[in-house]
């Protein structure tokens, strides 16, 4: 009763397809079939953000979702954050301010800053740490990963000031 | 977890054949942030998902009435979209406020209003506000559609009056000139633990007297519950300290509150009745 199916989706800018049993959440397909470790799980429960990708623009937690639903989706995983060889303005801001020791919650943490970034280009204090509640750092990074959003904010800015 | 048939039907009928078999493994599915939990955790085997996000119209949009300017929302709306909704924000406030501390980004984006109230987990942060609201549900099933306040979908802990091959479709939500609302999450170990008591309050008072008001308790007991006794010492009355705390032993005394780690009894009626009375003052000045 149980069978695959065929889903086809763009992940990282490129079009995919892949055979999807029902119960494949998002990082077993990532890492299984793509090969892509960046989206990892820890908790498995929604509560820490390693497993962060984003689907048509929304953050969403890997290790509760299921890869069935992503058929027709544009997906991102921090693979493909960086520009070729020019990372990201976050991931850039992430090296500048040392806002990690071992690393495992990074990719999590700069997925969620982009979300944060693209819905408030300028955010309080106030709001970057509301918007990052849900990402935790076992290495108790935050003061330095708070400096990290600051310093992507301005980076941002000066691009934004450079294409326009 | 182990594998299981997963389907999406585009029309309420193909939805109804597949939900309508007498085996309660065979559930919907809204965002699916609760039934991942269960089923990762083995406390939920499914045989057939049925997932409700291409059902269409009915069961999305936040809507308001020209006629009356109460809300319809359909229950695959999002945490995110009401929580972004210019409409909610400016009309039904408390639930934009409710939102800053409900889970994180990543569940809003997924978690359904319909799903929210299916699960009819007690700690539920939505729940109380809906009936502080005086919201109610549109329910359908292959025989029909019932609409019922939001309060009579809970009928105790984690248990619902939904039957198999009910779905909530869609709610409606007035919107009362002159009321405020307010949602307490109180916790007492971590910020962003899951709160010892909700407190869904919604009054309607000129000065500092109670024309009607509306106080659900939620998490301390095992289903959300208004508080009729405190609203009675209230309703109608000027507001004092004397009052207050007559409002707050009413609610105390009428509410079966168990201890658990979240607090003993006795700690959690202190609560109880320490943020009623701050509550209803709070709101009364505002
Ligand atoms: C990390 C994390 C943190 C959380 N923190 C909070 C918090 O702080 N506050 C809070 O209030 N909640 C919190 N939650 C719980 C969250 O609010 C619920 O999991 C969510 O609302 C359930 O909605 P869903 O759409 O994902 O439901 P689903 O998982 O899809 O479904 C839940 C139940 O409802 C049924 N169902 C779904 N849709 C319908 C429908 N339309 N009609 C009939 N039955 C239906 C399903 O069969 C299932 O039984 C948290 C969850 C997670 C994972
Ligand atoms: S592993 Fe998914 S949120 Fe923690
Ligand atoms: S850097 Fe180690 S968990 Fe965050």
């Amino acid at each position: 009763m149980t069978t695959p199916r065929t889903i086809r989706f763009k992940l990282n800018g490129r079009s995919v397809s892949a055979d999807i049993m029902p119960h494949e959440t998002i990082v077993d397909m990532l890492t299984q079939r793509f090969d892509l470790k960046g989206a990892r799980e820890s908790c498995g429960q929604g509560l820490c953000g390693c497993c962060t990708v984003n689907i048509d623009g929304m953050a969403v937690s890997g290790c509760l979702s299921l890869a069935w639903f992503l058929d027709g989706k544009d997906v991102q995983t921090i693979e493909g954050v960086a520009n070729g060889a020019t990372l990201d303005p976050v991931q850039q801001a992430f090296i500048e301010a040392g806002a990690f020791q071992c690393g495992f919650c990074t990719p999590g943490f700069i997925m969620m800053v982009r979300q944060l970034l693209d819905l408030h280009p300028d955010p309080t204090e106030d709001q970057m740490r509301h918007f990052l509640t849900g990402n935790l750092c076992r290495c108790s990074a935050y003061p330095e990963i708070i400096d990290a959003v600051k310093i992507a904010v301005a980076k941002r800015a000066e691009l934004a000031h450079l294409v326009a | 977890m182990t594998s299981f048939d997963l389907v999406e039907p585009e029309t309420l009928e193909d939805a109804f054949k597949w939900l309508g078999v007498d085996d309660s493994s065979v559930r919907p599915f809204g965002g699916g942030t609760a039934l991942m939990l269960m089923m990762k955790a083995q406390l939920f085997t499914p045989v057939r998902l049925v997932s409700l996000r291409k059902l269409g119209r009915q069961f999305e949009g936040i809507e308001r009435s020209s006629n009356d300017g109460s809300f319809r929302i359909g229950a695959m709306t999002t945490f995110s979209q009401l929580e972004h909704s210019p409409e909610i924000r400016a009309h039904l406030p408390v639930i934009t406020q409710t939102m800053k501390t409900l889970a994180n980004v990543r569940v809003r984006n997924v978690a359904t209003v319909g799903g929210n109230l299916a699960h009819g987990d007690p700690h539920l942060d939505l729940p109380p506000v809906w009936m502080a609201l005086d919201a109610s549900a549109t329910i359908v099933n292959s025989s029909g559609t019932r609409t019922i306040p939001v309060g009579d979908i809970f009928s105790g802990y984690y248990e619902t009056t939904l039957e198999q091959g009910d779905l909530i479709a869609e709610l409606r939500v007035p919107v009362r000139p002159g009321w405020r609302s307010r949602y307490i999450k109180v916790t007492t170990r971590a910020e962003h633990d899951w709160p010892a008591l909700g407190i869904g309050l919604s009054l309607h008072a000129e000065g500092r007297v109670i024309k009607d008001l509306r106080i659900v308790l939620s998490a301390a007991i095992d289903k959300p519950t208004r508080l009729i006794g405190a609203e009675n010492v209230l309703r109608g009355k000027e507001i004092d300290d004397a009052l207050l705390k007559r409002a707050g032993e009413a609610a105390a005394d009428e509410t079966h509150i168990e201890t658990d780690n979240r607090g003993s009894a006795p700690y959690k009626k202190h609560l109880l009745r320490v943020h009623i009375a701050r509550a209803v003052s709070a709101l009364v000045t505002e």
